[in-house]
């Protein structure tokens, strides 16, 4: 019986990566192929899902598999080093180390050995899977004798998410009529939230000084964030800048509703999620032309490249005060969602695997 | 091995497993035709603005350069030393007064009773770690006196600079090779620099095919015309202007002027600049007399004095690679300085033909260069 197994760091619950690694063991287990999830570490509520990798060779059976979800530092990819078994890597990218200097050395060290990691992984693969083109010219460029660009297995549903109803009345409770605008990522330097906080200045000064930025993620760069309030401070933004992160689904998807515009000025995205799940939302979306981001949107939103606040200041606005073309760019999103449709995506993945089964001799 | 075409995932139109993300059968064309229209707009928006004062040149600068006030320190190494060392004093304190406040009465007390308890045990780690911190600030404090000191010697070694009145004014709108640079940067969308713009007349021509372009100049006189003309012009030197402009904020720059002769730490850092500063896809465009016109080409002063000496192309080319650039195209101009051959009725014609040929290849030639060359990565 062919068997596909996974391997990642970490399976978190409410995590992108830990619910691609989740689904895409289903859709391999409803294939009628053998899957389970090896683990460096498993969060409580998923503790029933995982095993530790070291336990794996106890378990190797002949033909098997091995899939690697990339994304980080982990011994997961020194132990897989050491298996004879295929091969695939599952890469999510890899924030580059320069983005923390400074802010969290270690965070850069991390990330650096991350990639050294993965260039040492990439040219004994047999198949990279990206979830962009973007990706798939890094796993290139690492040495992966040749990739596929299958999305990520994340359902963003469809139409609208579910909303905490609860959270939405306390959100228009809390500002008034002015234009919000949103972004949903972790507080990082890679993810430029400073940047949003120079566009709001700018377009609270020429064009609608009521307007706000909500920022929902969580605070992995705890200096980063300091920086990023602190400079809303300066600028007289404490009451119009926002930060919340651990919310639920349905909160989030109640800032999503309450948000009138998406803003994304990432200066470097593998895939980013939040750009399906604010199409999911019917918002519009600016954004910056970095990494994945074009390749995501597809024209589903307006890229500006490069993203200074000035210009930025002025899509917003373009976007605000011409609702036909607000509409447009929801109906682009909507289009553009159906790319990344489950069922499509776990074919194309079981159709990327299957190629990947039957040329093996099941080692490498 | 398994079967599997390498980099398959360059080709979109591939069959089971090699779609892309980006395939929607009916959506594209439409789409990018209403957004080239609406970018067009927000473009032409950012502009106005520009031009009425609203948004001042600078002014995203300093918003930048706010923020790094806010960054950890040495930052892409722009914070100063001393604000930096101010900062690292500042942070050496720890305040053992932990803060007590609470949303319930209890609450608060309970903070309170913990604090009063763990004083003595709070205290005496705090004292050492206070200790430590004020030990590692003590350093930075030497290391900045030396380094300090440092640049004072390396002041004093300074070669003196150019006098601005020995060099020639410039005219670049009327040059041999305004043509080719408007050409080159002709539907480049976003801001194009050039430096040294002198009275703008390559700005006009570069504005006057819809780009938009602005420029800095060292020399506040030659600049006057341009600015009454209404453009974008300040007075700047080249490296003092890229300096503080953001990664990748330029779609394309022109460089002529002092470039040729910069010293070759300077232009070691010009080079560097301009692979960070350029978006990539933008379009570098340099202007610069030929080696071999150098030393009759330039004023006595400027040649005498110049801190650096022209490259040829060919040197542009190489340095530009590193930095990120693709093949450079060149085209000569300027003055022709090549002598020309006697008639063949002269009997001593071979002989001379031959001096005169080698004169040519190896001293004279076409005066300038214009070189093209666009960022690749």
């Amino acid at each position: 019986m062919t068997a596909v197994h996974q391997f990642v760091p970490a399976l978190l619950p409410r995590d992108a990566t830990g619910r691609h690694t989740l689904e895409l063991r289903d859709t391999l287990r409803r294939h009628g192929w053998e899957s389970d999830i090896y683990v460096e570490a498993a969060h409580d509520e998923l503790q029933d899902e995982a095993t530790y990798f070291e336990c794996y060779p106890e378990r190797a059976r002949p033909g098997d598999i091995l899939l690697y979800q990339l994304s980080t530092a982990s011994p997961v990819a020194d132990f897989l080093l050491t298996r004879p078994e295929t091969l695939v890597l599952d890469y999510h990218n890899i924030t580059p180390a320069s983005f923390y200097e400074g802010w969290e050395d270690h965070t850069g060290e991390k990330v650096a050995l991350a990639r050294r990691q993965a260039a040492a992984l990439a040219p004994t693969a047999t198949l990279g899977i990206a979830d962009s083109s973007f990706n798939a010219a890094e796993l290139r460029r690492l040495g992966c004798p040749a990739t596929t660009v299958v999305p990520i297995l994340v359902d963003v549903g469809d139409g609208p998410a579910p909303v905490d109803t609860a959270e939405s009345t306390r959100l228009a409770g809390r500002h008034g009529p002015g234009t919000v605008l949103l972004f949903v990522g972790r507080l990082s330097p890679n993810k430029a939230q400073h940047r949003l906080v120079e566009a709001l200045w700018l377009y609270r000064r020429w064009f609608d000084p009521d307007a706000r930025l909500h920022l929902v993620g969580p605070s992995v760069t705890p200096s980063y964030v300091a920086a990023v309030l602190a400079l809303a401070e300066e600028l007289g933004l404490s009451d119009a800048v926002r930060h919340v992160e651990g919310l639920t689904d349905a909160e989030l998807a109640a800032w999503y509703d309450d948000a009138d515009v998406f803003v994304c000025l990432s200066e470097h995205e593998g895939f980013c999620i939040p750009l399906l799940e604010a199409m999911r939302a019917g918002l519009p979306i600016v954004a910056g032309g970095s990494g994945a981001v074009p390749e995501t949107l597809d024209g589903a939103g307006i890229v500006l490249d490069p993203a200074r606040p000035a210009t930025v200041a002025v899509a917003v606005d373009r976007v605000r005060r011409d609702g036909r073309l607000a509409a447009r760019m929801a109906d682009a999103g909507q289009r553009r969602l159906e790319a990344f449709t489950p069922a499509r995506t776990r074919r194309r993945f079981i159709e990327a695997l299957a190629e990947v089964v039957e040329g093996q001799g099941g080692v490498r | 091995m398994v079967p599997l075409e390498p980099d398959r995932a360059r080709d979109a139109s591939g069959g089971s497993g090699t779609e892309p993300t980006g395939s929607d059968a009916t959506g594209p064309t439409q789409r990018i035709e209403y957004l080239d229209e609406v970018m067009a707009e927000i473009d032409a928006e950012v502009r106005r603005r520009r031009a009425s004062g609203d948004l001042p040149p600078g002014l995203e600068r300093e918003l930048d350069e706010l923020f790094l006030e806010f960054s950890p320190v040495g930052l892409q190494g722009r914070a100063r030393l001393r604000e930096t060392l101010a900062l690292v004093d500042g942070s050496a304190y720890v305040d053992v007064a932990v803060p007590t406040e609470s949303n319930k009465m209890v609450g608060s007390y309970v903070k309170r009773l913990i604090r009063k308890a763990m004083g003595w045990y709070i205290g005496f780690i705090v004292h050492q770690i206070v200790k430590f911190a004020w030990a590692v600030s003590r350093m930075f404090h030497v290391v900045v006196d030396h380094v300090e000191v440092l640049e004072a010697a390396v002041d004093a070694q300074r070669t003196p600079e150019l006098p601005d009145s020995a060099v020639p004014p410039v005219e670049t709108g009327s040059a041999w090779w305004s043509g080719d640079a408007v050409a080159a940067l002709t539907g480049v969308r976003g801001r194009v620099l050039h430096a040294e713009c002198g009275d703008g007349s390559l700005l006009d021509a570069l504005i006057d095919a819809g780009v938009d372009a602005y420029g800095v100049d060292p020399a506040e006189a030659v600049i006057e015309p341009a600015i009454e003309r209404g453009r974008d012009v300040r007075a700047e030197t080249l490296l003092g202007h890229l300096e503080v402009v953001a990664d990748e904020a330029l779609s394309g720059m022109v460089l002529s002027g002092s470039v040729q002769w910069l010293h070759p730490n300077q232009r070691e850092r010009l080079v560097a600049l301009v692979g960070s500063r350029l978006a990539v896809g933008g379009v570098l465009v340099i202007h610069s007399a030929s080696p071999e016109s150098w030393l009759a080409g330039a004023s006595p002063v400027v040649s005498d004095l110049a801190p650096g000496r022209p490259l040829h192309p060919e040197t542009w080319g190489h340095l530009l690679a590193g930095a990120g650039f693709g093949t450079a195209t060149v085209t000569r101009g300027g003055d022709d300085r090549r002598l020309d051959r006697v008639a063949p009725s002269n009997p001593d014609a071979p002989a001379i033909n031959a001096a005169i040929d080698a004169v040519n290849t190896l001293l004279l030639g076409s005066g300038a260069y214009l070189l093209v060359a666009v960022r690749e990565r």
